[in-house]
């Protein structure tokens, strides 16, 4: 279990309470300096912060480096590629804290669908493409905690919906997963949704119960209808 | 992630070999292999050893000490500010050390003893490291760092040129000074191998098993603190060991240019970015190339010095792979 106990980070996070337990997959949401990335950083123990985070009752900046990669696998928004690793290097890094595992790596690959680019320098990828090589890295980790922020950013409405199954797979085998989303509708494939604002988390709970009306028109400042319109998705 | 074969490291250790070989054969007396032999093992006559052993020795273990040096320190500032541009000079540490071999033959001229301008070169480029690790202590990012090199150079550049300017009545000393800021492994001694060789030796042995967390930092480091490097501490070692690198291999070479740009570039274009394999690859080459251009600086005019020549040749072959592939 992840949990923040009164988590602050100067004034982009403030006074956070929440616990997340295995087999939730938590999307996160707020407009752009809402503080979902601080505080996605702040879970994975990136970021100094005021009050704890621990990890199965244990305070996070008290557990190694080591022993925290093998733990919490975090997915940050910028990646960078000055230099032409080769794809499947840069997803075998994830087993840094582990130790070489190619089956976990095959296997990762083959989730993000980048099998087929595997000694391709991630320096000639396309933005979306790079984003799964790196999501493919957080996913070898093999960690029971995965925190992704904005994974489906840049990625084309196929991968991107095959992202959300993904970490509904993962949390229905046991895994916690917080995942940052820009897309209000797409939080509707969580089992649970965080709102932020300005720092504060101002909903926490199903996404039917959370995302009203009311709240969308508060945090968002926009107007929300709900109606059927068209929704795409996976084939069976 | 295996290192794949350790071919390379052969060859380049093949070829490291052959550059000293030839740094100790050739020079305005050539030893041909059969008085190069004798002379190795003690015999021949006395000329022969003298130039092999008080002479040519002592310059080649500086040069492979000098090129090693500069190529690990280039790798490691090029992956650390995740930038291929970076070199060892970049933090101030070379000016650094310019400035206080300067400062020692415009200040003591005529009494300088052979350790003076080492010592006050290396006095001077730990000065530098001293700001450095300052800012690095700090917590200040690799941008920071970068821009503080900027400023540090600058400085220590602006004073450097004040001196010259000042010793410019004095012939013999400003004569010096130019020689010594264009770089140059001739005249050395067993003193300047001792001071040199064996902390850059320990240095570059501190540095290879880094390899595998470097190249999760070169790919950003709030993801390779995520997967379990600890970040800050690798990131204080990378700034250490590449600072005392540079600033031994200026204390006993000079400012010797380009090679700690151009070596750990030309490597990773050949052989790719794995630093498990760019860190032994890019002293090795950095050895090969101090040596190689430090051949025709014993034939060619006195102007061609070690720091001339690694330039003409390392500029020319970087643009050339450029054009043929992009980095």
């Amino acid at each position: 279990m992840l949990s923040a106990r009164g988590i602050s980070v100067g004034a982009r996070l403030q006074d956070i309470h929440l616990e997340a337990h295995p087999g939730e997959h938590i999307a996160v949401l707020g407009p752009n300096g809402a503080g979902k990335s601080t505080l996605l950083a702040a879970l994975a123990g990136l970021l100094p912060v005021h009050g704890t985070v621990a990890w199965n009752g244990q305070e996070l900046a008290r557990i190694p480096f080591l022993l925290r990669g093998r733990m919490l696998a975090w997915l940050g928004q910028e990646s960078h590629a000055e230099f032409a690793f080769p794809v499947r290097e840069v997803v075998a890094q994830g087993r840094h804290a582990w130790g070489d595992d190619e089956a976990a790596v095959d296997e990762a690959m083959a989730q993000l669908d980048i099998t087929h680019l595997a000694t391709r320098p991630i320096t000639q990828l396309s933005g979306g493409e790079r984003r799964r090589v790196f999501l493919a890295r957080a996913l070898a980790t093999g960690a029971p905690a995965q925190l992704w922020d904005e994974p489906a950013s840049s990625l084309d409405v196929r991968h991107a919906l095959e992202v959300y199954r993904l970490a509904q797979q993962l949390a229905a085998r046991g895994s916690t997963l917080l995942v940052s989303l820009h897309d209000i509708r797409a939080a509707y494939r969580f089992s649970r949704v965080l709102v932020l604002e300005r720092g504060r988390l101002v909903g926490d709970g199903p996404p039917h119960e959370v995302l009203t009306a009311h709240l969308i028109r508060e945090v968002f400042r926009v107007e929300a209808r709900f109606l059927t319109s068209l929704v795409p998705e996976l084939p069976e | 992630m295996k290192p794949r074969s350790s071919g390379p490291i052969l060859v380049f250790l093949l070829l490291t070999a052959l550059a000293a070989l030839a740094s100790l054969a050739l020079g305005d007396a050539l030893l041909p292999p059969r008085q190069l032999l004798a002379a190795l093992v003690g015999r021949g006559d006395d000329l022969a050893r003298t130039v092999l052993w008080d002479i040519r020795f002592p310059r080649t273990l500086v040069g492979l000490a000098v090129g090693a040096g500069l190529g690990a320190s280039g790798a490691v500032m090029q992956a650390y500010f995740r930038n291929p541009l970076a070199s060892p000079g970049l933090l101030g540490v070379s000016t650094g050390g310019a400035l206080g071999a300067v400062a020692a033959i415009t200040l003591g001229s005529g009494a300088v003893s052979l350790f003076t301008v080492p010592l006050a070169s290396i006095a001077g480029a730990f000065l530098a490291t001293g700001a450095v690790m300052l800012m690095a202590r700090r917590g200040a990012s690799a941008e920071h760092l970068l821009l503080g090199g900027v400023a540090l150079n600058a400085l220590f550049g602006a004073a450097t040129s004040f001196l010259v300017l000042v010793s410019s009545a004095n012939i013999q000393s400003s004569g010096q000074i130019i020689f010594w800021l264009m770089g140059g492994i001739e005249n050395r001694t067993w003193e300047h191998v001792w001071m040199a060789l064996p902390l850059i030796l320990l240095a570059c042995l501190a540095l290879l098993p880094l390899g595998r967390a470097m190249n999760l930092l070169a790919l950003g480091e709030a993801g390779a603190q995520s997967l379990g490097v600890d970040v800050r501490r690798l990131r204080w070692q990378l700034v250490a060991l590449s600072t005392v690198l540079t600033a031994l291999a200026t204390a006993v070479g000079g400012v010797v240019g380009f090679v700690g740009l151009v070596v750990p570039h030309l490597v990773r274009m050949v052989f790719g970015p794995d630093h498990r394999r760019l860190l032994p690859l890019s002293m090795l080459g950095g050895a090969i190339l101090v040596l190689a251009c430090d051949l025709p600086t014993r034939f060619l005019p006195a102007g061609m010095r070690l720091g001339v020549v690694t330039s003409l040749v390392g500029g020319p072959f970087l643009l050339w792979l450029l054009r043929r592939r992009p980095c």
